[in-house]
């Protein structure tokens, strides 16, 4: 392990030993009563924050997907995963074409990863913004506090998808890409709320 | 790639044809994060050895048939690019060599990643050797290691190739493209130095009991370097801007 810099964040890499007994972490699996990093991790305050993570539908979370195919039984939808969700149209009352953005709801996954839909809404016109999923916390914020900071400098109006997907409409809507690119990319640098504040202000010339 | 010996590769001062000692690597250098769209990438120098690895996936196998239900199964392609030895063409181009590496390469990961949480999916590995003087596996395989880290995929231990063999009667570490070609042994080894573990050994010639059980030391030790020169590529990728929040955007 690396300490870096900053002084209380250092770089966990795949294979260091997290915990000598073995423990549920994401990012980490256990060997010999070990607990070992898998995936690139940060190690903030004694807790593993993997930087990079590669989404599985998950029961219950709400999700942006693209429709990629149009069956007779239902649709196929890309959820930014190596596995699709699927809609069935006998449950859903609305109809979408291939390419259509959807905001939807993980109903159920089998055990090789692939998930039903449900609570499915179309998304309509508005720019879609790509980023790891692991980022999406930070995207959030606490309370939804960084969330709330960029609808307000930018005026847009925001659905974020657990699955690392982020809708956005009206307002300006490349502004605050450039915000979430930005959080994505210095998620792991500390300050980062100040910095995008100082950031939105600059580009908006607004102040709240 | 075994020679007869009669080739001199011993300087008369006793030191390698490049003036290396039996454990000096060569310079290397590894980047990572050099295809954009890559899932993850790494580029790795070894010597003149110059080598560009990309992963991607998880996602759909083709051919379905190698579908397995319960696991990610490995692709790997090592190919040598026409331009990367001094011959017109020489090895370059998918043929027999490029696709037996390409198993043992795959047969790493295999048990180095951890598969069985992507079921029905496959991971892709491509490795293109622009360069090459003697020890283009073992770059790769460093590359491709860099590479799945940086795709972010759950691996066991980043793994760390290396090069041992013997060569003017001498045990080495890091063999040239000399030596390789006309030394009395070649053994590529690759290791996951969490547990000291070998996932790759190959040898060509013929070493003794001891020079083998010699040559996995030497190798085993030769490899903390390598690991050294990963870690710091991860490392420059992933925290090197920890100060410099202004210029983060690659």
């Amino acid at each position: 392990m690396e300490d870096s810099s900053s002084g209380n964040a250092s770089v966990v890499l795949p294979g260091d030993i997290i915990a000598g007994q073995p423990m549920a972490i994401p990012g980490c699996y256990v060997s010999g009563g070990k607990t070992i990093a898998s995936v690139l991790s940060l190690m903030r305050d004694g807790k593993v924050i993997p930087l990079k993570g590669l989404y599985l539908p998950t029961q219950d979370d709400y999700v942006v997907g693209i429709v990629v195919e149009e069956r007779f039984s239902g649709y196929s939808v890309e959820l930014h995963s190596p596995y699709l969700g699927s809609l069935s149209s006998r449950e859903t009352r609305y109809q979408f074409k291939t390419g259509d953005l959807i905001s939807a709801k993980i109903a159920e996954v089998n055990e090789v990863n692939e998930a039903t839909l449900m609570d499915e809404r179309p998304l309509g016109i508005g720019s879609l913004i790509e980023v790891d999923y692991v980022k999406v916390p930070r995207i959030i914020g606490r309370n939804g506090s960084m969330l709330a900071m960029i609808q307000q400098y930018t005026g847009t109006e925001m659905f974020v998808g657990k699955n690392g997907r982020i809708f956005v409409r009206g307002g300006d809507t490349l502004l605050a890409e450039k915000a979430i690119l930005k959080i994505d990319s210095e998620a792991h640098i500390p300050g980062l709320t100040d910095r995008i504040k100082e950031f939105l202000e600059k580009e908006s010339g607004k102040k709240f | 790639m075994v020679g007869s010996g009669d080739f001199k590769l011993l300087r008369d001062d006793g030191k390698r044809l490049d003036g290396r000692g039996p454990m000096d690597l060569r310079e290397i250098s590894m980047k990572v994060g050099v295809l954009k769209q890559a899932a993850g990438s790494a580029m790795v120098q070894m010597g003149k050895n110059k080598v560009i690895a990309g992963v991607y996936g998880p996602r759909e196998v083709f051919p379905k048939f190698l579908t397995k239900p319960d696991r990610a199964i490995i692709q790997c392609r090592y190919v040598m690019a026409p331009f990367s030895g001094l011959e017109d063409h020489g090895r370059s181009g998918p043929n027999r060599r490029s696709q037996e590496i390409s198993k043992v390469i795959k047969h790493v990961f295999e048990n180095a990643v951890l598969v069985h949480q992507f079921p029905k999916t496959a991971i892709n590995i491509s490795m293109e050797v622009l360069q090459s003087d003697g020890g283009t596996r073992v770059a790769s395989l460093n590359a491709a290691a860099l590479a799945m880290v940086d795709a972010g995929l759950p691996v066991k231990d980043i793994i760390t190739a290396v090069s041992v063999g013997k060569a003017g009667g001498q045990v080495i570490v890091d063999l040239s493209k000399e030596e390789d070609n006309h030394g009395q042994s070649d053994i590529p080894m690759a290791f996951s130095l969490r547990t000291g573990e070998l996932l790759l050994y190959q040898m060509d010639g013929l070493l003794t009991k001891d020079e083998v059980d010699q040559a996995i030391t030497m190798g085993h030790e030769a490899a903390k370097k390598v690991r050294e020169f990963q870690e710091a590529a991860l490392i420059e990728k992933y925290a090197g801007n920890q100060n410099s929040a202004d210029n983060s955007m690659q």
